[in-house]
């Protein structure tokens, strides 16, 4: 049972160090290799730990969504950014947008930095798992972080909000161009784009009377971004032809963000497994060790869709229905196509990193010369397969996300008006309470209104702007 | 037992090397301010400073020597010397006729172009605000001032508002985009345009510069290098 040194130096090939010799030095390595497997596993996933204050934001008590989500940040430092992401939702739709812009403003830089990669880190993901990286966002949440932006600048007078919407359609297409191989393959050619960047930019240029050209070329890249808002070929053809409103009038834009958006689960991916089980046990037949078999399954993260009643926001306006906000950015179709694009690289990350788990203890045996078939062998192997097994998907998410940004255009006569937002089912019936909103619509000039509907029910307030 | 501590060793430098490469590159971004003189960017895939810069100041320059300041400097009752009465210009606006989106270039554009009137001593361009607000009063769109009621609307209003006009000007980028396999060419053009209101006669004058795009070092090298390339 006693390891024999496969270094020249010793010359009777007995293992000549300080480190205990016999089958006490054998129970140290165990004990070592057993107590990194502990050190390394993750007790809940992120997607669990906020499942409370997500509960609670979804029944509209944003204080104690906040509380809620302060607790499970704590001794989560690699998940700050998108904590704050997660944050800075229930901050806007409580009306603290200034606070709200501020952690966007935060996470979009370090996002930006977290996109380059860190060697280090991505060598010590390898070795655990991705829950101890940074977590730099997903592309559709840089995206994302940037529409939100603007939408928080828009409810403050909306100095930036211009240069925020440049920034989301600047973004998205730098995401694109940093995909493109040398082979001129782009898996991220197809994504999705964000047309509600672009409509803010139309919506911005057009309020200046002046630049409809630019309001025109905007509103092109919804229709042709988001076929299915019907409301894009008006907008187009007004800039193209018309003007912002008729003289006496002015606009209402509400915004609304619609339902639950996607969250991430770890879901185990059994062909590969399979696959990679019966690669280790011809592995452990042909070589000088044996490797831990693959018993623990690969975990990937997926994003699923969560089910939604809240389909649209009817509007009434002094007493009579009049519209009903479209979809304009599907955020759940846009994560789900932009993850499943991207699938086969996670996947290929994880079956690497379990290889290389299985080569460090292949390793392990081989520099401490335990012998293939001792007992002590196969405690290493067990060891081993808890190691794997500590593993865990990344499901750190921007979770509160809404399932759809929706928006709907009112010219309204100049002076005060009552706003009446109806949550609306699949079959445009009212399915929660109304919520009324005074606003007041200047001649020639926009009004924004801002209002979050993630279940059947208003989230925190409605808010109004003009800028 | 020296081959371990000779792994360990490795490693351990292997280690360090990566920790270091990840302390330099942390994510931080690095800035400079460039003085005149100072290499300038060019922009890579689009049309930037290096472009719309020369070609304001041509287009300008050109329609000031079109139009020099008329009359002569007169003095005033206490013996003062006054400048030459300067044209009231109502600066309309930068169309984007191009192929590229302009951003943020489009108000930088405006406001050069509005600083170099305000410079010159023909043109006395009246402020923007009385511009945005004449045109959402009246609910008009730039291109609709070339209707000779809507233009004779909005003098009106102008001149209500303290603000006599005798010239409307406008600005427009236009682009002519010429391939050459994955390469490309890319003519930039300033229109600036002079209308009289009185008459409606309208002066242009234009500025361009080409550009072209390519798609490796190589093929740029060999554009400008090559002896047998097209001169």
């Amino acid at each position: 049972m006693v390891g024999r040194c496969r270094m020249p130096s010793c010359g009777n090939g007995k293992l000549k160090t300080r480190f205990p010799r016999g089958p006490l030095r054998q129970v140290i390595l165990l004990a070592m290799v057993q107590g990194w497997a502990a050190w390394v596993s993750g007790c809940h996933t992120y997607t669990q730990r906020l499942e409370v204050a997500r509960r609670q934001f979804y029944n509209g008590s944003v204080d104690t969504a906040l509380a809620e989500i302060a607790k499970a940040e704590r001794g989560y430092d690699s998940s700050r950014d998108v904590v704050n992401l997660e944050k800075s939702i229930v901050l806007l739709s409580a009306g603290r947008t200034h606070e709200a812009e501020q952690l966007l403003r935060e996470t979009r830089d370090r996002f930006d930095v977290l996109e380059e990669k860190s060697m280090l880190k991505d060598g010590l993901s390898l070795l655990t798992d991705d829950t101890h990286r940074d977590y730099a966002g997903e592309d559709y949440e840089r995206v994302l972080v940037r529409v939100f932006l603007a939408l928080a600048n828009l409810m403050q007078g909306g100095a930036d909000a211009e240069a925020y919407s440049l920034q989301i359609m600047d973004k998205q297409q730098q995401i694109i161009d940093a995909a493109a191989t040398a082979q001129g393959e782009n898996p991220k050619a197809l994504y999705q784009q964000v047309a509600v960047g672009a409509y803010l930019r139309g919506v911005l240029r057009e309020q200046t009377h002046r630049d409809y050209d630019d309001a025109a070329r905007a509103y092109a890249r919804v229709v042709s971004w988001q076929p299915t808002f019907r409301s894009g070929r008006l907008d187009l053809q007004r800039a193209e032809t018309g003007h912002h409103s008729e003289r006496g009038n002015g606009v209402v834009y509400l915004f609304a963000l619609v339902g639950r958006g996607p969250l991430k689960t770890e879901v185990a991916e059994v062909p590969s497994s399979q696959a990679m089980l019966i690669a280790d046990r011809i592995f452990s037949a042909l070589g000088k060790q044996t490797v831990p078999p693959t018993l623990a399954p690969i975990k990937v993260p997926k994003v699923v869709p969560r089910q939604n009643n809240v389909q649209r926001i009817g509007v009434s306006v002094n007493g009579a229905r009049i519209a009903a906000t479209e979809p304009i950015t599907d955020v759940t179709r846009m994560a789900v196509s932009q993850t499943e694009a991207m699938h086969d690289h996670v996947l290929g990350m994880a079956v690497a990193r379990r290889t290389l788990k299985k080569g460090v203890v292949y390793g392990a045996k081989e520099l401490a010369g335990i012998e293939k078939g001792s007992l002590i062998g196969l405690g290493i192997d067990l060891a081993g397969v808890a190691y794997e097994a500590t593993e865990h998907a990344d499901t750190r998410s921007w979770s509160l996300l809404p399932d759809t940004i929706q928006v709907v255009r009112l010219e309204l006569p100049t002076g005060e008006h009552l706003l009446e937002l109806s949550p609306l089912d699949y079959h445009s019936r009212a399915c929660g309470p109304a919520v009324r909103q005074p606003v007041t619509v200047h001649d020639g000039r926009n009004t924004y209104v801002l209002a979050n509907f993630p279940a059947e029910r208003l989230t925190g307030k409605v808010q109004v702007a003009m800028p | 037992m020296r081959k371990l501590i000779q792994r360990v060793m490795i490693a351990a430098a292997l280690t360090a090397s990566l920790m270091t490469v990840d302390a330099c590159k942390n994510g931080n971004q690095f800035a400079r301010v460039i003085q005149p003189g100072d290499k300038e960017m060019i922009g890579s895939h689009a049309a930037g400073q290096e472009t719309y810069r020369p070609l304001v100041e041509e287009a300008v320059c050109k329609l000031l020597d079109r139009h020099p300041a008329n009359g002569e400097p007169s003095t005033s009752a206490q013996g003062e010397l006054l400048p030459a009465p300067r044209q009231q210009v109502c600066f309309v606006g930068v169309t984007n006729k191009s192929s590229e989106e302009l951003g943020d270039i489009k108000d930088s554009i405006y406001h050069a172009i509005d600083s170099k009137l305000h410079e010159s001593g023909s043109f006395a361009p009246i402020s923007r605000q009385y511009v945005d607000a004449g045109l959402r009063d009246l609910r008009l769109r730039p291109d609709d001032l070339f209707m000779p009621a809507h233009m004779r609307n909005f003098v009106g209003v102008m001149e209500r508002n303290g603000q006599p006009i005798e010239y409307l000007l406008f600005a427009t980028v236009t682009s002519l985009t010429t391939r050459e396999n994955k390469d490309y060419q890319r003519d930039y053009q300033l229109v600036l345009e002079l209308v009289d209101i009185r008459d409606g006669k309208a002066d242009k004058q234009v500025a361009m510069i080409s550009k072209a795009y390519h798609q490796s070092r190589a093929s740029r090298w060999s554009a400008t290098h090559w002896p047998f390339s097209a001169k």
